[in-house]
């Protein structure tokens, strides 16, 4: 019974040990911040730009941005796994757009990844079981709604983009954007109540 | 627009793809630390952040921790003799406080180092992009099928410039005296059809100076086109044109090549 919260209180330690190092500009809290994250951070990379050499860059300017960048995560409360993938997501995309001449503002993306948002999440919330449950989740989805998903996560496309690409009326497209999101938040309500 | 208004948006803000208003106005809130805003876009961030996370791993070469550690200053440690290790670990640490500070700022600036490298390999993706855009709009500006539309000319107000249009290649927009859109704002170029509806052909931004280039890549009718327009949106875009336009270039009739 007590083995979920002993190692739930193990974690969040380990992450407030690790950003502390990181704050404190700590070169072994790198490294651990790579064996933890490392692979999943070049996973993502790689779907966005589908090119091993360019990905493997990308995620080397990703962890030098978080490693220049960590003085802004919450020591008490910060959740670095999120956050550093959010700054790869949108380093990723950034590349993408800039690759294809898709001339739009990068200041969209980089709202996302301001380290204050990144606060109060589960400890190890990317290892944890809702990670399962939104794959699960994002299985069951129609090919639309997964298509629209991995448009906009994966290639960043806004909704209008997502119209054109698919050749389907934006209005569609919106509902799907919608439907999609509601089935995952319902999946995960699943998980938090479980 | 009150955080009611907003709640339904956090998880299209999350994602990258909310639209204006809604997008600069969560923005805004979140800038005056609304705790409403601040707390359902945490929400969404982490259903996002779960997205990213149940994506299919794959395994980055052996090379890529050690370059990325290097670049902070830690070197790969490969030590075979264990006696003579703990005999130099003695040594080491009276070392180490000598060295230590030392270390830290070679550190610091080899990281300073690796982020302006990464910054210039950026500068240079960026600077390749553009070789690239340009290459396209030799392409299209050379090819003996061309046909050029010209708008602007002989009135009074500006912006003036010309259209080229290439049926394999695409559709190259070259203006001058246009000003920067608006802020939250961009320009959309139009190709529309002589019968139908104007057909989107992507979003651009002209500069300080009011030039202009845009490209819209891939094949067109240019035989079924009327016109190529150009009108102020969103930053989202539009699927139709949403304002007047700003740019009518009507496509001349004829088969001859330029």
């Amino acid at each position: 019974m007590l083995l979920p919260l002993i190692m739930a209180i193990h974690a969040v330690r380990g992450d407030r040990d690790l950003i502390d190092r990181l704050r404190r500009r700590d070169p072994q809290a790198l490294a651990e911040l790579y064996d933890r994250y490392g692979r999943l951070t070049y996973s993502v990379i790689l779907r966005v730009v589908r090119d091993s050499a360019t990905a493997e860059d990308l995620v080397q300017e990703t962890f030098l941005r978080v490693w220049n960048r960590a003085q802004g995560l919450d020591q008490e409360r910060g959740s670095v796994g999120p956050w550093l993938l959010a700054v790869a997501r949108n380093r990723a995309i950034d590349y993408l757009r800039s690759t294809a001449g898709r001339e739009r503002n990068t200041l969209e993306l980089e709202d996302t990844d301001h380290p204050a948002l990144y606060r109060d999440m589960e400890p190890e919330i990317l290892r944890s079981d809702k990670t399962r449950r939104v794959k699960a989740a994002m299985d069951k989805l129609s090919p639309n709604q997964r298509e629209v998903m991995e448009l906009a996560y994966f290639e960043g496309l806004s909704q209008t983009e997502m119209a054109a690409r698919m050749g389907q009326p934006l209005g569609t497209v919106k509902t799907w954007v919608r439907t999609a999101l509601q089935s995952l938040r319902d999946e995960l309500g699943v998980a938090v109540s479980s | 627009m009150n955080c009611d208004q907003l709640r339904e948006h956090y998880d299209l803000y999350a994602l990258g793809v909310a639209e204006e208003p809604e997008r600069n106005e969560i923005r805004s809130h979140l800038n005056r630390e609304c705790e409403i805003c601040m707390a359902g876009v945490k929400n969404a961030i982490e259903t996002t952040a779960l997205i990213g996370g149940a994506t299919v791993l794959a395994e980055p070469s052996a090379k890529l921790r050690k370059r990325i550690l290097a670049s902070v200053g830690i070197e790969p440690r490969t030590f075979g003799w264990a006696p003579a290790w703990a005999a130099a670990a003695a040594l080491g640490l009276a070392l180490a406080i000598y060295f230590g500070n030392q270390q830290r700022h070679y550190a610091e600036q080899a990281s300073r180092q690796a982020e302006e490298a990464s910054r210039l390999r950026a500068e240079m993706r960026v600077q390749s992009n553009e070789i690239t855009r340009l290459t396209e709009a030799f392409a299209i500006l050379n090819g003996a099928d061309t046909r050029e539309a010209t708008f602007g000319k002989g009135q009074p107000r500006p912006p003036r410039g010309k259209v080229f249009l290439n049926p394999s290649q695409g559709v190259l927009l070259m203006a001058s005296n246009l000003p920067p859109a608006p802020a939250g704002k961009l320009y959309e170029m139009w190709v529309i059809p002589k019968t139908g509806k104007p057909v989107p052909a992507g979003m651009f931004q002209s500069q300080t100076d009011g030039s202009a280039m845009h490209i819209r890549r891939g094949a067109v009718d240019v035989d079924a086109t009327g016109a190529v327009a150009v009108t102020v949106e969103n930053e989202a875009g539009a699927d139709q044109p949403t304002s007047q336009p700003l740019i009518v270039a009507p496509v001349p009739a004829g088969t001859s090549p330029r």
